[in-house]
């Protein structure tokens, strides 16, 4: 059916594509791509690229570098400090479920009309617009002994003496600074996810009623899959966030007593101890993790979303190849910019 | 037509070399940047300059002795008793709160006026900016600290005052504890941390684990104050094999941090090291909720000020002592430097102002730090206890190794008086959880800094393992 429509709407007497390539369109397009390509390879891929260079070497910020090979990465996985770090992320990971979820939740209950809907929306980002040192100041505050978090859970009923320290007590002072964690960005999730669901078409939900379909299914089967995109996007960033989680741990407890994630003590071997080599060599190690990580994560959605597909994406995908296919018959006949000279010219050849 | 443009080019070079030659013809700095013969160590005060008239400037970071409220001597206060001795000498002075940086910033352009305190310039550069005030032989007779700010024999910047490091602790809690003689030993002042534990309802000693920098302090206490050698910092340690094992008399580095570790092992500290905080732990200790905290002297004024009981705060000597003889270290603090690039006249004028403020001005006395000049053997009233103490100066590092500390404490990553707060805060970790003996602590730092003089090649003169 779609290659009858492909035939039909392209014009009878397309000549051959005699120019494959139109110069002063490919100018233009290189022209507008000049500035954003050199401030993206300038200060994006050189500095990469050189820091890859850096991990080869054991330097210092100043002085002269030694060529060391992959010394530095096999400090890496052979120090007893430096890969164990990475499994604090585990605990920024289930964190991060716990927030998605979260924020999953709340954007719903808050995109239905709610009252004061938009004082809550306003109460739950507020931690996000909280400088870094600040909040590093409220949760040492918030879990000293005896103080806010204590305080409370006394009114609940828990006796002081039952209660853990929750900064000092390496057993649970990681997933005191994940609680930190999420009440600092589950806010800034939660009015993503608000917007993508705003942009839903309303009659959905009121066809899903008429249909009967109660909240919940309408959750399921509307919402859901229609914010599907920003979902996964905020699984990646929280993913790659717990793997790269520096401000908590650095602000509230200076990456000390058990807490020192992969990128504290990446800060540490940089700049304390000024091994540039060493800690260049964490970041490529780092960003290796990461893409693994992502790659992962988009084999894992595509096997969650596989069902989801009824039939329109290949549809899409078919009506795409046809436009992809009268594109290149067009190509040398496409106006320059659109001015409809040469469209002009073009009907006027074909003597219209 | 072609001799009018040659014309005009001439008159614009011309033009552009005017204001250059305007700055040399100021009866300015010759070409070695010394326009004055003058040098400090000759100047008599009364006599020397009698009659200058000149107007010069101060550009320093004591903000808050410009206002007329500061509780002490205030700037105008200074300028006012200086006019008496030199009426034709006019002072301005120019404070900056954010001065460490602005300093170095106003550096770059030569017009920041006459004087300033010296902001962190490498030391090869501080002939480019300021004025000798004499060589390093007949500065060292007359003031205190001219290694501080000395390159190629000449000093180049006189320190306002100086401090020794102690301990910062409170009196009426160590009466309450009945001690009344200052531990001399690390047995000595754990057993006072003791007694303070079961006779007062203080904190024994307060560790402030959780701010970092404020760990990083003990490593100030390894140089001369548990060694007595000014030459131990920045030049033995270098050369030392072991340097945290135990020496068997109760100094040295190893020493140092068992107090630490004993403290808080025993339970002498507090009781939550994670959520310390550093701002409310001087007030504590001032209304006697905390005993001691081990800092520097430049926090004796602010613990007294934080609170209503200022007379309490006193500064006590290390408890360690080498050979029956407490040491401690003691360092110059912001010093002054004459603009080299200003006339004759005024740099006359600003050296013997800062003489001045040296000798006669009673500055150091009234900011509670040691004066600067050799002759005034007084100490104030913050250092009271130390009056047996004797206080050495660190040593700079030997001529080829300015750098070698920096690559040790780079190669070891145990950042020794940089920074090592993570190396203090296992201390307390391992100690408060009583699950790695001190000892093995002492192990692993040997080994990583034996490792690190083996890679840099460095042959080991000493041993403190043998000693």
């Amino acid at each position: 059916m779609t290659a009858t429509t492909v035939e039909s709407s392209l014009p009878p007497d397309v000549p051959d594509n005699k120019r494959p390539f139109d110069w002063r369109k490919g100018i233009i397009i290189v022209a507008f791509c000049f500035i954003p390509l050199t401030l993206l390879v300038v200060f994006t891929y050189v500095p990469f690229g050189q820091m890859v260079g850096f991990s080869f070497y054991r330097m210092k910020y100043i002085g002269v570098p030694h060529w060391v090979g992959l010394q530095n990465y096999r400090q890496i996985v052979t120090r007893p400090d430096i890969l164990p770090s990475l499994k604090l992320s585990l605990y920024y990971m289930a964190g991060s479920v716990l927030h998605i979820s979260l924020a999953l939740y709340l954007a719903t209950i808050l995109s239905f009309r709610v009252r004061c809907g938009n004082l809550f929306k306003g109460l739950f980002f507020f931690p996000y617009l909280i400088n870094g040192i600040a909040v590093g100041f409220i949760f040492k505050f918030f879990y000293t002994r005896g103080f806010i978090f204590d305080s409370v859970l006394q009114w609940c009923g828990f006796s002081l003496n039952s209660l853990p320290y929750w900064l000092k007590d390496q057993s649970i002072n990681n997933w005191s600074l994940v609680g930190a964690s999420v009440w600092r960005y589950m806010g800034q999730t939660m009015i993503l996810f608000i917007g993508a669901i705003m942009s839903i078409d309303q009659s959905l939900y009121e066809a899903a009623e008429i249909d009967g379909a109660n909240k919940f299914q309408q959750f399921l089967h509307i919402i859901l899959p229609s914010i599907k995109t920003i979902l996964v996007l905020n699984v990646v960033l929280s993913v790659t966030g717990a793997l790269s989680v520096f401000e908590i741990p650095f602000v509230i407890t200076t990456g000390a007593n058990g807490t020192g994630s992969y990128f504290v003590l990446m800060d540490r071997i940089a700049h304390t101890n000024q091994k540039v080599g060493l800690a260049s060599a964490m970041a490529v190690v780092l960003l290796i993790v990461i893409l693994i990580f992502a790659l992962l994560q988009q084999i894992l959605f595509k096997f969650l979303f596989r069902n989801q597909d009824d039939g329109v994406k290949a549809a899409k995908r078919r009506d795409r190849r046809a436009k992809r296919q009268r594109n290149r018959i067009a190509a040398g006949k496409a106006p320059l910019l659109a001015n409809g000279r040469r469209q002009k010219a073009y009907s006027m050849e074909r003597g219209q | 037509m072609k001799n009018a443009r040659k014309l005009i080019a001439v008159a614009l070079a011309g033009l552009c070399f005017w204001p250059l030659s305007g700055c040399g013809g100021n009866g300015a700095a010759d070409s070695n940047g010394q326009a004055t013969k003058l040098n400090y160590p000759s100047i008599k005060l009364g006599t020397t300059g009698k009659d200058i008239h000149t107007k010069i400037k101060l550009f320093n970071h004591k903000t808050d002795m410009s206002v007329d409220t500061y509780p002490g001597k205030n700037w105008k206060q200074y300028v006012a008793d200086f006019n008496k001795l030199y009426p034709g000498i006019s002072i301005e002075i120019e404070t900056d709160t954010n001065y460490a940086g602005d300093a170095l910033t106003r550096l770059q352009g030569k017009d920041w006026g006459d004087m300033m305190m010296i902001p962190a310039v490498d030391r090869s550069d501080l002939s480019t900016y300021f004025l000798p005030f004499g060589t390093k032989e007949e500065m060292s007779k007359v003031i205190r600290w001219s290694n501080a700010s000395e390159y190629g024999g000449k000093v180049y910047g006189v320190p306002s005052n100086g401090n020794g490091l102690g301990i910062v602790y409170n009196k009426r809690i160590f009466k309450e504890a009945g001690i009344n003689e200052n531990p001399k030993t690390p047995q000595e002042f754990i057993q006072a941390l003791k007694a303070i534990k079961e006779k007062t309802k203080a904190i024994p000693l307060y560790t402030n684990y959780a701010a970092g920098w404020t760990m990083a302090a003990w490593d100030g206490y390894i140089g001369v104050n548990a060694t007595g050698d000014g030459r131990y910092m920045n030049q033995k340690l270098l050369h030392t094999k072991n340097p945290f094992s135990d020496p068997g008399d109760d100094t040295h580095a190893y020493n140092v941090y068992k107090i630490l570790y004993d403290a808080v092992s025993d339970g002498l500290t507090e009781d939550d090291y994670s959520t310390t905080d550093w701002e409310s732990s001087k007030a504590r200790i001032n209304r006697g909720e905390i005993a001691t905290m081990v800092l520097g002297a430049w926090a004796v004024s602010q613990c007294k000020n934080a609170a209503d009981h200022p007379d309490d705060i006193g500064y006590m000597p290390f408890p360690i002592s080498v050979k029956n003889k407490q040491y401690t270290v003691s360092a110059g603090d912001y010093a002054y430097g004459i603009n080299s690039h200003v006339s004759k006249t005024r740099q006359e004028a600003s050296m013997i102002f800062i003489k001045w403020m040296t000798e006669r001005s009673g500055f150091a006395k009234n900011e509670g730090g040691i004066p600067t000049a050799q002759s005034d053997k007084s100490m104030p009233d913050a250092y009271k206890e130390f009056a047996d103490v004797h206080f050495v100066e660190d040593q700079p590092s030997v001529k080829g190794e300015e750098d070698l500390f920096n690559t040790l404490n780079s190669d070891s990553e145990l950042a020794v008086n940089s920074g090592g707060n993570a190396r203090i805060q296992a201390i307390v970790e391992h100690a408060s959880k009583h699950d790695k003996p001190y000892n093995d602590l002492v192990k692993d730092w040997n080994s990583k800094w034996n490792d690190a003089l083996k890679t840099e090649g460095i042959e080991a003169q000493y041993d403190t393992a043998s000693k």
